[in-house]
């Protein structure tokens, strides 16, 4: 009896554990389609009806775009820039250290890191702190990351739309298009998904020889 | 008729269209994207000359935000600090701040945080002089909501002080 009733709570707490992280994704999305919003107002919305803010957000993401160049410093002070990367599939990620959703994410791409490595994915972690270096490398050892974290400047966030709201990710495809862009915390599984969908379909072919392979014994 | 609503409309874009070069006539598309998540409640205050007062300043978090405490539990968090600007005649202590509440982010439980919700009110001890007395100060703050954070912003803060 004791036994149902654990399991019973056990169940529970994950569905509204579930719930509370549906919440979150949702607020995230409802702020972005309000900024988008609120970035239309000024262009004559009253021409324009509610149907169309849809539309309208399109316009302010950058996805479709390609992905604006930037040339920033990292923590060993060495210059990186977007185009270093070009034909490898990219995830540029704006965070901070006094932004707990954007470090609880960080461990989750070092994972994917090491995963999709292979297949070309790099991920940039640009802070978006007034700290100063040091502070920034103590907070990264702290959270045990070791892709390039750069050091923000004033042209970078302006370029992507103002990062007024961290974490944003925006997933740079091998032609340096942002194929998705994303604001606030997502599910570990929605991060995956959308670094399987920017790395694209290089996996199949050693599949199929593995395949062939079988068959042929 | 139709003529008309149309030429109507068309008028209209055309403001639009210039409103948008020129920004909106009120200025408001020209003001930065950011927003206030903190609104400070100003209230007159009354102490008495020469005693030691506790002027009390009454904050208020935007519903669905919470900002870290004066004492968050990581020295990486901003914290909630308000600083007084000096002004003729007033002798300012030190703030004294809330205690906050326990916090967790739905998606990570065994980190707490310790926070503002709500209202929240920050003291202030002062001992004046006679007479009427506007203090300045800013608050410094960093809001998140459930699933990410704002950059830290600064509010100006007034207060007005009658002393008799």
């Amino acid at each position: 009896m004791v036994i149902v009733a654990g399991i019973c709570l056990m169940l529970w707490a994950g569905w509204h554990n579930l719930r509370d992280r549906k919440l979150a994704l949702e607020q995230a999305q409802q702020h972005r389609m309000a900024q988008s919003m609120a970035g239309q107002a000024a262009k004559g919305a009253a021409a324009q009806g509610a149907a169309s803010s849809q539309s309208d957000a399109k316009e302010t993401s950058l996805e479709g775009k390609p992905a604006p160049q930037f040339t920033l410093v990292d923590l060993q002070g060495k210059k990186v820039s977007l185009k270093d990367y070009k034909g490898r599939p990219v995830l540029v990620n704006f965070w901070a250290t006094w932004c707990a959703p954007c470090k609880l994410e960080m461990p989750w791409f070092e994972e994917f890191r090491k995963k999709y490595g292979p297949q070309g994915f790099e991920i940039l972690g640009i802070a978006e702190d007034d700290a100063g270096k040091d502070e920034i490398a103590k907070a990264v050892k702290r959270i045990n990351v070791s892709y390039p974290i750069l050091l923000t400047d004033p042209k970078v966030s302006p370029a992507y739309g103002g990062v007024e709201y961290l974490p944003e990710s925006f997933y740079v495809d091998r032609n340096g298009i942002v194929q998705t862009e994303t604001s606030g915390l997502g599910s570990k599984d929605e991060i995956e998904a959308n670094i399987k969908r920017l790395v694209g379909t290089g996996a199949t072919a050693p599949a199929a020889t593995t395949t062939t392979a079988a068959n042929g014994q | 008729m139709k003529a008309a609503v149309v030429a109507l409309m068309l008028t209209g874009a055309n403001i639009a269209g210039v409103a948008q070069q020129f920004g909106d006539l009120d200025g408001s598309s020209n003001k930065p994207k950011s927003q206030e998540f903190i609104v400070y409640a100003a209230e007159q205050q009354a102490a008495v000359a020469g005693k030691s007062s506790v002027l009390e300043l009454n904050f208020r978090v935007v519903d669905g935000l919470h900002v870290n405490s004066h004492t968050p539990k990581s020295d990486l968090l901003i914290a909630t600090t308000l600083t007084m600007d000096a002004a003729p005649g007033v002798k300012v202590g030190d703030a004294v701040y809330p205690a906050g509440s326990l916090y967790s982010f739905s998606f990570d439980p065994s980190e707490k945080l310790d926070v503002y919700t709500g209202g929240f009110t920050v003291k202030l001890p002062v001992v004046a002089q006679a007479g009427a007395h506007t203090l300045s100060g800013k608050l410094r703050y960093q809001a998140c909501d459930r699933a990410a954070c704002y950059p830290p912003k600064i509010l100006p803060v007034q207060v007005a002080v009658a002393v008799r």
